[in-house]
């Protein structure tokens, strides 16, 4: 201890300090890095490369069941694919599934600004607010499916006794039993359980924007707007960003809100990518078509990431 | 207040007087604003409480009341007798618990090692999105023929291990963040001091990002409890379900037993109102350094 407290006392003295060989160190620190790294690495080889290879083969593949054997025997067909050029029902999917994640994620983005902002005032009680109001986002999404289901019921819904009492209808919506509503009734408790989601993205911002900058803009002027638009939006636009690419890219595969509500129905009228997959796959077992509509939602989400990816690394390489 | 002859001074303090009773009055409007947004965001979850403790005459009635009248509390003791509750909830905290903590284990070091190399940042960012392009509903089948292969099949393990493999990612890139935010000389002088690489790793970077654990664990926490693709898939019999999977049980092809539902509902929510209430604040913080540093 002491020749080693020595040697850290004497070393800003000094104009060189005595170093290890330089070669020898990073070596050793990259292997260190790497080892660190394995478990990580380990996982993501076994739990998601393996059933991505799994998926891509079994989508060029007639089969009907996916088991490992039946894949090796089954013959290389792009049937799969081609199928699904005439296939209208992949076509809604397609068009309910960018419905669903536009039509979630504005209102949502919207809820979580205001509230962040809100939350980022000086009050009392302000934690307390603060933990009620991200607190849909621990809602086991389940529950919050079937909470809503009963909150949407087309008879009993509280949501439309609500409604009537304040005279904003005259007949009760049926929600979730009409092709028309369906896809709004399933978007209601998707912007409940995420807008949180933004909040917290965006109050984490609030915080970083240093005071000064709104005293400053106080002593120019600056009205409240004004101070929004000069000083809070350029703050947190990196982090809205942001949470507008995770969560759109969440709803876009979103299963566990609308599938327990609605199955996809009625009508197909809720059968997202993700939901029309599943149904494929699980009650009609058509594995190979069920796989290459899986494929084709990463290539979405792909090329979505791929123009979202140098905006949101430029964003945060600045801040 | 001292009086003063400079009238600048005299001006100031007068302000400073003035400030903090507008300020206080400003307070209360904002206060005002969160119960009314607050009473407006959280009425599902409050619907959800009346609803679970109501009789099925009232819930169905034409004339609700939104206030509770606690018609039948029999609902949970009921949901108790009728199914497994218990053991859901049991299985529910072990997958969650176990899940946290492998999400831990495993992304810590690696959002350590993130930080620490070079292309770390663009990695990390890049694995993070790559996962959340994924379809939950398309790595179930994978799941299925992998964990009945090694023989996991119908157990928590097999749970814990999928759920950890989809929270890692973004736990990486959380932590590179806090990682990111330790100043490398703290580590150098350590490794002048005579600690190795591991001990600099233990007992210097990771003491330093302790919130960054607690955001990691909250975001572990929250994603396990909420799961339901995974366990519905993986555990085959009725005693080995989550409280999730229990629940949407309940619902019936024809009639729901919404009583139960409800009851279930609240059941799976408040150990979330627990943890949340204990480990919000990291949350907040966590991603202030999570979402902000590259």
């Amino acid at each position: 201890m002491t020749a080693t407290q020595e040697a850290a006392v004497a070393a800003p003295g000094r104009p060189a300090p005595v170093r290890p060989p330089r070669r020898l160190l990073p070596t050793k620190r990259t292997r260190f890095h790497l080892l660190l790294m394995t478990p990580a690495i380990l996982l993501g080889l076994l739990v998601l490369g393996y059933p991505l290879y799994l998926v891509i083969s079994a989508s060029l593949k007639d089969i009907g069941i996916l088991s490992p054997s039946l894949l090796a025997s089954a013959q290389t067909t792009t049937q799969n694919y081609k199928e699904l050029g005439s296939d209208p029902s992949f076509t809604q999917a397609i068009r309910n599934s960018v419905i669903y994640t536009v039509g979630s994620t504005i209102p949502a983005g919207v809820l979580g600004l205001l509230t962040a902002l809100l939350l980022n005032q000086k009050f009392r009680f302000r934690r307390v607010f603060r933990t009620l109001i991200l607190l849909p986002w621990a809602v086991p999404t389940v529950v919050a499916s079937f909470l809503f289901l009963w909150v949407l019921n087309a008879s009993y819904g509280v949501l439309n006794y609500i409604l009537k009492q304040l005279h904003l209808i005259n007949q009760y919506i049926p929600w979730l039993a009409s092709p028309h509503w369906a896809l709004v009734g399933v978007i209601i408790p998707t912007v409940w359980k995420s807008y949180p989601f933004f909040c917290l993205l965006i109050l984490a911002a609030l915080q970083t924007i240093p005071a000064q900058l709104y005293e400053a803009a106080a002593v120019d002027g600056a009205g409240a707007w004004a101070r929004f638009r000069a000083v809070t939006w350029p703050g947190i636009s990196p982090a809205v960003y942001l949470a507008a690419v995770l969560q759109a890219l969440w709803a876009f595969r979103e299963f566990e809100v609308i599938y327990p509500m609605t199955a996809g129905g009625p009508a197909g009228s809720t059968q997202t990518l993700a939901i029309y997959l599943y149904n494929e796959a699980f009650q009609f077992f058509h594995l190979g078509y069920a796989s290459a509509l899986g494929v084709v939602t990463i290539g979405i989400c792909v090329i979505f990431v791929a123009i979202a990816y140098p905006r949101m690394r430029r964003n945060l390489s600045r801040s | 207040m001292v009086l003063s002859a400079d009238p600048r001074a005299a001006q100031a303090a007068k302000a400073a007087q003035t400030a903090p009773r507008r300020r206080r009055a400003r307070r209360w409007h904002w206060l005002v604003l969160a119960i009314a947004l607050t009473a407006l965001l959280l009425f599902p979850l409050y619907w959800m409480l009346v609803s679970s403790v109501d009789s099925i005459s009232s819930l169905f009635s034409v004339n609700l009341s939104l206030l509770p009248n606690f018609g039948d509390l029999g609902s949970y003791a009921e949901i108790f007798r009728n199914y497994q509750v218990g053991l859901w909830l049991v299985n529910s905290l072990v997958i969650t618990a176990g899940s946290a903590a492998l999400s831990i284990a495993v992304a810590v070091p690696a959002g350590y090692s993130l930080s620490r190399m070079k292309i770390g940042g663009d990695v990390a960012g890049v694995i993070m999105l790559f996962t959340r392009v994924i379809p939950g509903t398309l790595l179930v089948l994978p799941f299925f023929i992998m964990f009945s292969r090694v023989n996991l099949l119908n157990t928590l393990l097999s749970v814990i291990i999928a759920n950890t493999s989809l929270i890692v990612p973004l736990a990486a890139w959380i932590m590179k963040g806090f990682f990111d935010r330790v100043p490398v000389d703290i580590e150098e002088a350590a490794a002048i001091d005579g600690c190795g690489l591991w001990r600099t790793f233990l007992l210097v970077a990771v003491p330093l990002v302790k919130p960054g654990i607690g955001a990691t664990g909250i975001y572990a926490i929250v994603l396990a409890w909420s799961d339901y693709l995974f366990p519905k898939t993986l555990l085959l019999s009725p005693s080995h379900w989550t409280l999730s999977v229990g629940a949407v049980s309940l619902i019936g092809e024809h009639t729901v037993d919404w009583n139960g539902l409800m009851a279930m509902g609240t059941i799976g929510v408040l150990p979330m109102v627990l943890a949340f209430a204990v480990l919000e604040p990291y949350l907040v913080s966590g991603l202030t350094a999570g979402a902000t540093v590259g």
